[in-house]
This record gives C-alpha cells, structure tokens and sequence, in this order.
C-alpha cells in the first residue's frame, strides 16, 4: 500500500468516527487544535486504525498520536511498507 | 406536594412520530408491526416485530458527530429532543434550570455490550472499541442524552424488566411531587436487536412464527405470545406552577402510581397479586376510587399468562364494575416495546381523552372464555371520560399502574 | 425536629475482596488489607494488565437458601448475601412486619454480565442452540433486586438503579425518598456488581486499569483496579428504629444528584457537577462545609479521577477542604462498580460509629494537584458526626450522601 493510499484510509477512519468530512482534513492537522477532538475519540481512532490496517502497536505508541502525520507515520511503521 | 402536570410529548414509533396520528392509526386498528426476517440465518423462524424502520437519527440530532451514540441512545436523545421541542422550552430557559432526565429501560444498550465483547474475543482485547465500552454501561442513552440536551439535574435510570418504562414515569412524577426536580424529562427505550429477541424467543414468549398464531392478540383466545418491538418516548413532567409561569400547555397530570412485586408469581392462584396491588396503590393515591376511572391502557401484549393475570387483577379491583371501563390495548398493534412501552401508553391515552374514542385491540375475535367479563374493545370505543389507568405488568412478578388525567380548564389557558 | 421524615441506618451488610460482614470488612479496612491479585475468572494472557480485586472463596449455598444457587447470577448472589447480612445486623424479624411494605432498591453497573458473556462465546461458537430460557431468565439487571425478593419473599418496592459507578448512592436516595414518602416501611438499599470481562477489558483498552495497585491521589497512580461487591443498608424512618428499639448507626441526612452533561467518560474539568452535587447535599442536610468531619472519596486512582475530585471539594468546600479528612477504599478495595457508593456509604456509617477512619493506602508521593488529607497508609482515630459519600460515573453523573450521627438525646 503506499503513503497516499494509506493517509487516505487514514482520513476515512477519522471521518467515519468523527463525521468530519474527509476531504476538509489536512495532511498536518492535529487532532485536538484542529479537529477538535476529545480523548476518547483519538483513541478509538487509534485502535480503528489498527483494526483497519491489522498492525499491532504498543498502548505508548497508540496514546501518541496526536496529528494525522502522526497517525500516517505510525501505521508505515508497523506496516513496514514501502513508500511508493 | 407539587401537583405533575405533561407538558410535553416526543415519540418514535413505527407508527409514526406525531402523537395524534399515532393515537389515529391505533384507533384504525393500522398494524404497525413489520416482519423480522433478519435472524432467519441463524436459524429463527419469520416473526412479527422489529426496528422502527423508518427512524433516521439525523433528522433529530444535528450540530455533532452520531458516532458516540449507539442505536439506543440516538432513539432516546431523539424521542427526548422531540419532547422537549413539544413542551415548549426554549433552549435558554432550559440552560438557567437543572432539568432532569429519568430513563425506563430493560436491557439499556445491549446490543452495544455485546458486540463489544465480541469484537473483544474476536480480534482480542485491544482491538475493542472505546467508544463502544462508553456505552456498555446500562444507563449509557441516559449519559447521552443529558449531554446532548445539556439536562444537568438528577440522571437516574429505573430497570424493572418489562415494567420499567412505566415505573421511571412514576419516579419521575415523584421527583416533581416532591419538590426534588420541577422538570424532568421520562425517556423510555429498549433498541431492538438480535440479542434481545433471542432471549424472548428462548423464553418461550413470543407469538409466531407464522405456524402458530402468527401476531399477537391480547385477550383472545388464540393468543399465544408477544411480538416484540421498538420505540422511544419522552414525556416531559413539570410542577403547575413552573408550567404556569411559563405559559405552559398542559396535555395532561399524572394523579397517581404505585408498583409492586409478587416473590410467587410463579405458583398458581397468585399470579395477580402484584398486578391488584399496583392498580389499587395508584387509584389509592389519586385519591379516587375505581368508580372514577374512564378507560384503561391495558399491559397485555398477547401472552398466555400476562394478559390472563391483568385480565382477573383487573376484574378484582374493579369488582362489579369491571363490565363498564372500556379496555384498549395498544401492543396489538405497536407489539411489546418494553422501556418504551408504558410512555407510549400514556401517550395514546391522553390522546384518546381528548379525541373522546379509545383504540380497539386489532384481531381480537375471540376473547379468551377463561377470562373474566370484562370490556374489551374490538372497534373504536366512543367514550367520554377524564380519568384513565395505565398498567405495566411485567412477565416476572413485577407490576405497575399510573392514574393520568385530561388537563383541568384551570390548567388550560 | 419531626422525626418521621428522619431516615435511619440500622442494618449493614457487606461482600467484598477484603472481608464479609461488617466486622470482619472494618477491621481489614483499618488494617489497610486489600486483595489486589492476578485476575482468576477469565484468561488475561492477552491484556496488557493482569491485576484485579475478585472475591476470593464466595460460597454463595451459605446465603442463597431458598433460591437455588446456580440458577441465579453472581451479582444476586453477592447481593443476597448483603442483603441477609443487614436483616440480621439490623435485628429486623421478616416474620414480624408486613412484606408488602419491606422494599429491595439495588445499583448495578453490569447486571448479570456472565450470561451475556456466555452468550457472546456461544454465538461465536455456532451454539446458538445452547442458549436456553435462563438467558433472558437470570441476564437482565433487574434481575437482582428481584432475586433479594424471591429469596426473602419480599414484596414491596422492588427496583433496580443501574446508574454505573453513582448506582449505590442513587439506590439509597430513591430509598429514602420512599420511606419519607410513606410507601415503604423498610428498605434494603445498596449495590452489587460481579467482577466482569466486558468491564475488565473496556477499562483496561481505556488504559484506565494499573498495573499492581490502586493508589488514589498519589503522584505516581496509574489508574484504577476493577473489583466486585455488593453492599445493602436496612434504612427506617427514624421513629420505627427508636420504636423497635433497634441499634442506629446514622441517619440519612440528605442528598444531591446532579449530571455535568459533558462526557461519557470525562468530568467536566472543572469539577463543577460535582460541587453543584456536594452543595445539593450540604443544603438538603442543614450542614455546613466546615461541618463535615469525612469525606469518602470516588478517588479510583486514575490520574484525571483524583485531580479533578480535588478540585471539586475545594469548590465545594473552599478553604475547609483542607481541613477534612477524605480517604479512598478503593485503594484497598478497587473499583467494585455498583456496589462501590454503597459500600462506601457502609463505611461512612462505621467511621461515625467507630470514630475511627479509614487510610488511602498505597500513598507514597504527594502531587501537587492534589493537596488535601488523605489520610494515607494509616487508619486514624478521629471522631466523625458528619461524613460525606461521594461518588461519580460515565455519563457525567454526580452523587453525594450525607450520614450523620444522631446521638440518642437528641432524637
């Protein structure tokens, strides 16, 4: 899968979850200035996003991400894909 | 003690969202029942019931993301929204109260604990939702619904199985009679879903498949069970004098409840027991006798035993009168909605007492020999009274009655 | 003072981790016990914590007598247990009153959660078929109050309160509220929940479960531990207590119950429902902040739980908060869920009694946000004539207990 694929499927989840519609996200936007999200919402987006792209990763990891960079770097990480 | 007047009504049904077009089509006898076929996989046979096909939550609840909320709580924070748009609060005026919210629910977000735990089994325990854990708490629509609606007094959530939507009516009422709370908001609702309908059709209690006698009958002969169903309601109680001072309109007053358990429901001879107790508290405390009442919301949904104990309870209280207070029962067409059942009763009613015409019990043809002479109504009973009983009688020993009123011409401006 | 509206503690009955019976559960709370232990009841191989506070050794067959024991739930049974255990401390003779008026008002945060969880395994199993009559039977929450009943052929006001984790307190309000308006002559009121998976796994994906102990307050917490319990207190209106002579613990003084209406899971962080609920409380009560000798705090351990909690009490309390004492149990108990409020309320009524209070264990490191008397690591001897329960849950829900003592010459 390579990064555009994946930061798009990033998108989708965050808008499935929040209803924020998916185009209006940007690359960089940070979950609680920009979004305005609350902690639970990041999380579960943090363990949909595991669900989605079947990875695994630590409770320190998931409770870091903070911005969709964030989320799209952590899931290359644990996919180990390569980068088209 | 406050006097607890309705000053506002919200439901979700399948037959409809308007109170007097629901009282219209129950009093067509128009069946409001779907067919569930979804479980046919799983191996259950085709029975009469099901969602409320037709809710869309976003038609009620915009500004904010769906996703926290689970079916349940979108039906409750909707019937609620509906409700207190109907009462005619302003959303300023409920900002400067602490209004407060009491849910009647049996199961609480059921479905929503289950799929959570299943997820967790399936793809292990980090992978469950949290925003699904949130709602796995029974009270979770009630948690919801506050927040959404911004209702910040009391939030108490009454279970007492089949009778629990009547029964957070009647502590809500007492909220307001006793000076605790002087608007509350009664949201009722059990979602429909598999897990529910697996637990009653297990039981032995519902009236199909289509081999039996396929819809439930209340009172009838041939009844063989309950079809169970889906609603939400919200009625809003407030003391007179808030309502006056707000210019208020009143649709109704609850002048009584009472509820009781009966620990040998199961032994014959003392099935009612809890039922008589129940109808006799609550005339009791409105302070009047079977004599006043007008009409009555039956319970009975078409179960062998409930509709039979209700039916002897009934005869019972009334004593010599029984012949005369027309009897209506509603889940015939709208089938067993649990929490939401008994708001959807008082509903009806009071619609009923105001259009003068009590619904009929749709097929029913053949009232049960075994049970006492009492007035079921097979047609649209034209009828003439102010005072009206309501009977919530669950499938476990647990009984409760409300006493509602049409509104007094003081409280009509 | 009229003392029909007055309602009176005369009963406990306790079930926990640490001791059943109220003897043998106070003094392991003034010993600072607690029974925090690898989780028994499922497999957590596959959690990132292990740690819980489950009831060891529960014979349900010496409380449950006439109900058979395994066709009811654990909650039922734990709340049976409490149940039987008030009636007898409370010398009230079932035998001798009218049971039309004697009433069960039980919290819970779960219900009967091993049916469901029984149900779930077999669905995904394929054995839909396994799944009997006793699921719809015994699973729902109304269920346990309704049990209490059967067991002691009970029936009056029979109702169950699932308001999660402020479920206890709510259950002893409605309680008092129908004493005070005539419809019952005796309550069992309290709580019960039995320790769950589906609890025990959303807390734990919440991040919210610490590794190896619960330490509220301290710096270094790490969250709470789940637990189980059930606690019922026998409640009267005061003139039947002095009437029948029974022994009074306390009396119900007065309550406040309010919602945030913010979060599901978060508190408004400015502690303001839940001042808004201590300020109800103290109202109702007649009682002033600077009266108040305890304060029982929610105090689950969790670092956002404990920080805004501080914050609330000295919102409500201003510059008193400094002076009363406010200890956790759940430091020794975990998070018993339902049953917590009303366990809580249990020791609040013991802390009056005893004039001895309980320690906040596990408290190493002071944080600076919460700065108040915890009371850590040591029971202390302190004379309480008024102490405050408080307890808060999903949904933003807030609720705080008055009990305070009512020395006989006064009544």
């Amino acid at each position: 899968m390579d990064i555009e694929a994946i930061r798009a499927k990033v998108k989708q989840t965050i808008s499935h979850i929040t209803s924020i519609d998916a185009a209006t996200i940007s690359d960089t936007a940070s979950f609680d200035a920009e979004l305005d999200l609350d902690s639970l919402s990041i999380l579960e987006i943090a363990v949909e996003l595991e669900n989605q792209f079947k990875i695994h990763a630590s409770d320190e990891e998931l409770s870091s991400i903070r911005t969709v960079e964030g989320a799209v770097n952590l899931v290359i990480k644990r996919l180990g894909a390569e980068v088209a | 003690m406050k006097r607890v007047l309705i000053t506002g009504v919200g439901l979700i049904s399948s037959l409809g969202e308007s109170s007097a077009l629901f009282h219209k089509q129950l009093c067509e006898g128009r069946n409001g029942l779907g067919q569930i076929a979804e479980f046919v996989p799983q191996g259950f046979e085709s029975q009469p019931g099901g969602k409320v096909l037709s809710f869309v939550p976003e038609v009620h609840l915009q500004g904010k993301p769906l996703r926290p909320l689970d079916r349940t709580g979108r039906l409750v924070a909707s019937a609620a929204k509906l409700a207190l748009e109907n009462s005619g609060w302003t959303t300023q005026a409920w900002a400067d109260h602490d209004v407060g919210l009491v849910l009647g629910t049996m199961f609480g977000s059921m479905h929503t604990i289950s799929q959570f735990d299943r997820q967790a089994l399936t793809g292990g325990p980090s992978s469950a939702s949290p925003l699904d854990f949130a709602n796995t708490v029974i009270n979770s629509a009630a948690g919801q619904t506050a927040i959404w609606h911004k209702l910040r007094g009391i939030n108490s959530t009454t279970a007492t199985g089949a009778t629990s939507g009547l029964m957070a009516i009647g502590c809500a009422a007492d909220l307001v009679r006793y000076g605790r709370q002087t608007a509350v908001l009664v949201g009722g609702a059990d979602e429909f879903c598999f897990e529910a309908f697996c637990g009653f059709e297990r039981a032995g209690l519902l009236c199909g498949p289509a081999g039996k006698q396929g819809y439930p009958i209340p009172f009838d002969g041939r009844r063989t069970g309950l079809a169970l169903a889906e609603a939400a309601t919200g009625l809003m109680l407030e003391d007179s004098e808030s309502a006056q001072a707000r210019g208020a309109t009143v649709l109704g007053e609850i002048r009584g409840h009472a509820n009781a358990y009966n620990p040998k429901w199961h032994i014959p001879g003392h099935e009612p027991d809890a039922i008589i107790r129940a109808i006799r508290g609550a005339i009791d405390e409105a302070r009047l006798s079977p004599a006043d009442i007008s009409c009555i919301s039956a319970s009975a949904n078409g179960s062998v035993a409930g509709d039979r104990d209700e039916a002897a309870a009934i005869k019972a209280v009334f004593n010599g009168q029984s012949h005369r207070v027309p009897i209506t029962a509603i889940k015939a067409m709208v089938g067993e909605t649990l929490g939401a059942a008994g708001a959807l009763q008082v509903i009806d009613l009071l619609e009923a007492m105001q259009d003068r015409v009590l619904p009929p019990i749709a097929n029913l043809e053949h009232v049960d020999p075994a049970l006492p002479n009492l007035h079921f109504c097979r047609t649209p009973q034209v009828m003439d009274g102010h005072v009206g009983l309501i009977n919530a009688v669950g499938f476990d020993g647990h009984a409760c009655s409300l006493i509602v009123s049409r509104p007094s011409e003081d409280d009509c401006i | 003072m009229k003392t029909f509206s007055r309602i009176a503690v005369t009963g406990l009955g306790i079930v926990t981790s640490i001791g059943t019976g109220k003897q043998q559960f106070w003094d392991s709370i003034l010993a600072g016990r607690c029974q925090f232990g690898p989780v028994k009841s499922f497999d957590t191989h596959n959690y990132a914590v292990h740690v819980g506070a489950e009831i060891p050794e529960f014979c349900p067959q010496d409380y449950v007598l006439e109900l058979d024991p395994s066709s009811i739930g654990r909650a039922s049974q734990l709340a049976i247990a409490a149940s039987r255990l008030a009636l007898d401390d409370g010398g009230l003779l079932l035998s001798r009153v009218n049971r039309d008026r004697v009433g069960v008002c039980l919290g819970t945060t779960s219900g009967e959660p091993h049916y469901i969880e029984r149900f779930d395994e077999q669905y995904l199993q394929g054995q839909m078929d396994k799944i009997g009559q006793e699921f719809l039977n015994s699973y729902p929450c109304h269920n346990i109050p309704f049990h209490v009943a059967r067991e002691l052929d009970l029936s009056g006001e029979v109702i169950t309160i699932p308001a999660a984790c402020v479920a206890g307190n709510y259950a002893i309000a409605h309680a008092c509220d129908l004493l005070r308006s005539g419809k019952a002559d005796y309550m069992l009121a309290g709580g019960a929940d039995a320790f769950s998976r589906i609890t025990y796994t959303g807390f734990a994906r919440l991040g919210a479960i610490a590794p190896q102990v619960c330490q509220p307050f301290d710096r270094n917490r790490k969250g709470m531990i789940p637990g189980e319990g059930a606690a019922t207190l026998l409640l009267e209106p005061m003139e039947s207590a002095l009437a029948r002579g029974a022994r009074i613990y306390c009396e119900i003084a007065g309550y406040g119950l309010s919602c945030d209406a913010h979060h599901m899971t978060a508190a408004n962080p400015e502690g303001e429902g839940a001042a808004r609920a201590m300020k109800l409380a103290l109202e109702e009560s007649g009682i002033s902040p600077g009266d108040v000798d305890y304060i029982s705090a929610h105090g689950t351990g969790t670092p956002t739980n404990d920080r805004l909690e501080t914050i609330a009490v000295k919102k409500a309390f201003g510059s008193h908060a400094y002076n009363v004492p406010i200890s956790s149990v759940k430091s020794m108990l975990g998070h018993t869920m339902g049953a917590a409020s009303a366990i809580e309320a249990a020791v609040c009524a013991l802390t009056i009694t005893s004039g001895c209070i309980p320690p906040t264990m596990h408290w190493q490191e002071q944080d600076s946000e919460c700065d108040l008397d915890y009371v850590p690591n040591s029971a202390r001897e302190h004379k309480v004539r008024v102490a405050m329960n408080n307890a808060y849950a999903f949904g933003g829900n807030n609720s705080s207990l008055v009990l305070m003592a009512c020395p006989l010459q006064e009544l």
